[in-house]
């Protein structure tokens, strides 16, 4: 990831050309697609077949519907607050670190106030996740701004030690007493997200993703906040001198992306696993990066693309069962359609001259 | 030597050229006029290989030459020295010639190169250290580095577009020489340029375009720089706008003992005082680079100032920010209007509301108000003329003088109390140029204070009710402007002479 990629995306989408970018989502997509089943054709195996199976393991179920969507919850919250970031051209990649210190703290809550009723603790609970979250990307924001640390490289670093306090909590104060693996307690009942569906897995982090993402996209495209992170990101100059402070703006997108991420890690933690595992979070954060760019940078493009990936982690396995190709396939397709996608927004539409 | 001729180049709807024909012959310097938008740009960039044409033929030297890329108009012995340099500013001046020079083989011998960029500084007295970087460089060497990387390629034939806008006059009188030792070794320049003076005092011939289409070809010999003008805009483009007397009203603007560091940490303003009235235009000549820019952007809160301090209408605004001023109905033209005065890559309604969006009418409640930002977007294309695709255009696509009409309008459609105008018509055409003087004037007729900064002197003491100077980073002159006399402003501008200003002429009350 370099501020080059970034320059062509965001020079990409001048204005709001959602269609042309949907049109360009799909063909990185179909592309993938096509790329990835000449792997599987070259082990042996068929791969509409392996296709066939990916998607029945998706889609074929209510049950299997139930977890992509959960899978999806975390990529959505993180993505759009990436997309927020990238927008403002500001390199977060912190996201897993954010993710795991907002799993911790979701945790620390409801360890801390078992006693308390089931909405409440829920709330707490969440807001807890979104606070250490965005203290997390705040402090990242604290380092590039006071010493002048370049984002990308505090971000990156505060990952590592995110996820070791995250660990180094779980060896200590918060870890199972007698558990083979570092992990806590298994939450009170009233510190777990509700269900939507009964019966299925479905909780109701979805419906909190998708209204974060419809928030996102309302402040992104409406509001002056909004309006100055396209500016900053389109222009240093311009936006110092259209008025707009960048350290604020800076850290308070920062603030938004880590809260959203935090959040993304209390609800995988109290909808999910309900208890905190060591290495949660791993993976997340770089998948969000990818869904920023392949939803635009978008937050309304992060919901199909953040969607996609959620389908596509949920039929992995099944693919794996039945037809035998291993499930990090999906990586690959996953790696894939960014590559295509970042390559064709990169092929210039034709510039109009003078 | 070159002839284009039935050149058609259309943008979508826009038909940026028509049928143009263009004869440069050996030994002569042609003058490419235009307004902005005129198509000067695409013919060149046609003849470049940067832009393919829909139609028409060129034959260069004898032989037909259609480039597709600048590579191949390169090797043919055509060089560009565009208006924004096509250098990187972190390499020295030996790696930026050597950058995509076939000729320098596989090895890269930096030494040899030296030597070249030396031997060819000193036979066109173009000399620069080939071992100094390239961003370290004042404008005037760069634009050298960018010549010597055509000639030594071997260029026959070169075209500058717009090259004295940023030069000072010095530098502007040794390109010129230049030019014309080039063309008497019996090469050729296609010279594109605004500056009418320059055209006439160095070019043979003159070519000039409107509307994409050839209007005039005609030996520069016998012709006035109202003929040209006339040629470029179709209409007669009266001398001075409209400046009538008026009575200066009470204190708007007080700067007291300003001083500034550029980036550098150089000082390029040291101690400046004055003020400016109600209904009064103070304008600043000086030549490039003597503090103009610095005083500009402390005033516009930019960059705080080292010392000093700056009141407007009484209020302490020194230490206050971008927002504080614009409260205080500060209003900015900054010099660079590409990259700080508007986001390229934003539209011509949010480009009208940029310094604004958190103000109604464009705010409403916590949101943007996007019904308001394009009714007052349209209204303001509509008062200043602004041609556009749309709203919704991106404004890089709008011509240099469109863009600067977008900052006009946003920044005096705020009805301010304070104009800071930073070179306002540089690089515009002279209807562009006049328009912007008489919105400006109107704006000052209305009762604003106006501090209006320009290397060019004709435009100071079109519009000046008083004229400082800057020389230094100091004021060395300030005078009323019937006292403007032009030997003494050289005089200023140059160096040669510093008045120590009275606190009279200084704070503009006349006894």
């Amino acid at each position: 990831m370099t501020a080059g990629v970034l320059d062509a995306v965001l020079g990409g989408l001048a204005g709001q050309r959602a269609l042309r970018h949907l049109g360009l989502a799909l063909l990185g997509i179909a592309l993938a697609l096509a790329a990835a089943a000449l792997l599987v054709l070259s082990s042996g195996r068929n791969p509409l077949v392996a296709y066939a199976s990916l998607a029945a393991g998706a889609l074929g179920s209510w049950d299997r519907i139930a977890v992509a969507l959960n899978k999806a919850t975390p990529y959505l919250l993180t993505g759009a607050g990436v997309a927020l970031c990238f927008r403002a051209r500001v390199m977060n990649i912190g996201g897993e670190g954010q993710i795991a210190l907002g799993g911790l703290g979701a945790t620390a809550v409801a360890m801390m106030l078992p006693e308390t009723a089931a909405p409440l603790l829920v709330a707490l609970a969440l807001a807890a996740g979104a606070a250490a979250g965005a203290a997390w990307a705040g402090l990242a924001a604290v380092i590039r701004l006071g010493r002048g640390v370049h984002e990308v490289l505090v971000t990156l670093l505060l990952n590592f030690v995110g996820v070791l306090v995250v660990s180094e909590a779980l060896h200590g104060d918060l870890g199972e007493p007698g558990a083979g693996f570092p992990q806590s307690p298994m939450l009170v009942r009233a510190a777990w997200l509700p269900k939507l569906v009964p019966g299925t897995d479905l909780h109701v982090g979805i419906l909190i993703a998708v209204a974060a993402v419809a928030v996102c996209h309302a402040v992104l495209w409406r509001t002056p906040f909004g309006f100055r992170l396209r500016v900053l990101g389109a222009s240093e100059t311009a936006a110092a001198y259209a008025g707009v402070s960048k350290a604020r703006t800076f850290f308070a997108v920062m603030a938004v992306a880590g809260g959203l991420a935090g959040v993304a890690g209390a609800i995988d933690v109290l909808g999910v696993h309900y208890r905190l595992i060591d290495g949660f979070s791993h993976g997340f954060g770089f998948a969000a990066l990818s869904i920023a760019l392949i939803g635009g940078l978008n937050p309304i493009g992060v919901l199909p693309a953040g969607l996609f990936f959620g389908f596509l982690e949920a039929g992995a396995l099944a693919m794996q069962r039945a037809v035998g190709v291993p499930s990090p396939l999906v990586a690959v397709i996953q790696g894939l359609t960014m590559v295509f996608i970042l390559a064709a927004m990169a092929l210039p539409g034709r510039r109009g001259a003078q | 030597m070159l002839r284009m001729e039935g050149i058609d180049k259309s943008y979508g709807a826009v038909r940026a050229n028509r049928a143009i024909d263009l004869r440069v012959e050996a030994g002569r310097i042609v003058g490419l006029l235009g307004e902005n938008g005129s198509g000067k740009t695409t013919l060149m960039n046609v003849l470049f290989g940067m832009v393919r044409a829909d139609a028409g033929r060129i034959t260069f030297r004898g032989r037909p030459l259609h480039p597709t890329s600048p590579r191949e108009a390169i090797a043919a012995g055509i060089g560009m020295i565009h208006q924004h340099f096509m250098l990187v500013p972190a390499m020295s001046v030996t790696e930026n010639v050597m950058l995509g020079w076939k000729e320098v083989g596989v090895w890269l011998r930096p030494g040899i190169v030296a030597e070249q960029i030396r031997a060819a500084g000193r036979a066109w007295g173009l000399e620069v250290d080939p071992d100094a970087v390239v961003g370290d460089l004042p404008l005037g060497r760069q634009q050298r580095v960018e010549i010597l990387k055509a000639v030594l390629r071997g260029a026959e034939l070169l075209i500058l577009d717009e090259p004295t806008s940023n030069l000072s006059p010095p530098e502007v009188a040794a390109l010129l020489d230049f030019l014309r030792r080039f063309r008497d070794e019996g090469r050729a320049v296609v010279f594109i340029s605004h500056k009418l003076g320059e055209v006439l005092d160095l070019c043979d011939e003159v070519v000039v375009l409107r509307d994409g289409e050839t209007v005039g070809a005609r030996p520069v010999a016998g012709a006035s720089r109202a003929d040209l003008a006339h040629l470029m805009v179709g209409r007669d483009v009266g001398a001075s706008a409209a400046w009538a007397p008026r009575a200066a009203g009470a204190e708007v603007l007080l700067v007291a003992d300003l001083h500034g560091r550029d980036a550098a940490g150089v000082e390029r303003l040291r101690g400046v005082s004055f003020s400016v009235r109600e209904g009064e235009i103070l304008a600043i000549a000086g030549v490039d680079g003597n503090g103009q820019a610095e005083l500009v952007e402390a005033l516009g809160g930019l960059v705080p100032p080292s010392a000093g301090r700056i009141h407007v209408d009484g209020a302490d605004l020194t230490t206050e920010g971008i927002g504080a001023r614009l409260s205080a109905g500060v209003a900015h033209v900054p010099a660079d209007r590409a990259s700080t005065g508007l986001v390229g890559e934003m539209t011509l309604a949010e480009n009208l509301a940029l310094r604004d969006v958190g103000r109604p009418p464009f705010r409403r409640g916590p949101w943007l108000d996007a019904a308001a930002t394009r009714a007052v977007a349209r209204e303001r294309m509509g008062r200043f003329g602004i041609l556009a695709a749309g709203l919704d255009a991106p404004a890089r696509t709008l011509s240099g003088g469109n863009q600067q009409k977008v900052i006009l309008a946003r920044e005096i459609g705020r009805r301010p109390r304070l104009l800071l105008a930073a070179q306002p018509t540089r690089g515009l055409d002279p209807g562009a140029t006049r328009f912007v003087i008489e919105q400006v004037l109107a704006l000052r007729d209305a009762g604003a204070a106006v501090l209006y900064v320009s290397t060019e002197l004709e435009e100071v003491l079109a519009v000046a009710d008083r004229i400082g100077v800057m020389c230094g980073g100091r004021l060395v002159g300030m005078m009323w402007r019937d006292e403007a006399d032009l030997g003494r402003i050289g005089l200023m501008m140059a160096g040669a002479l510093d008045e120590t200003p009275d606190a009279e002429r200084l704070y503009g009350v006349r006894g």
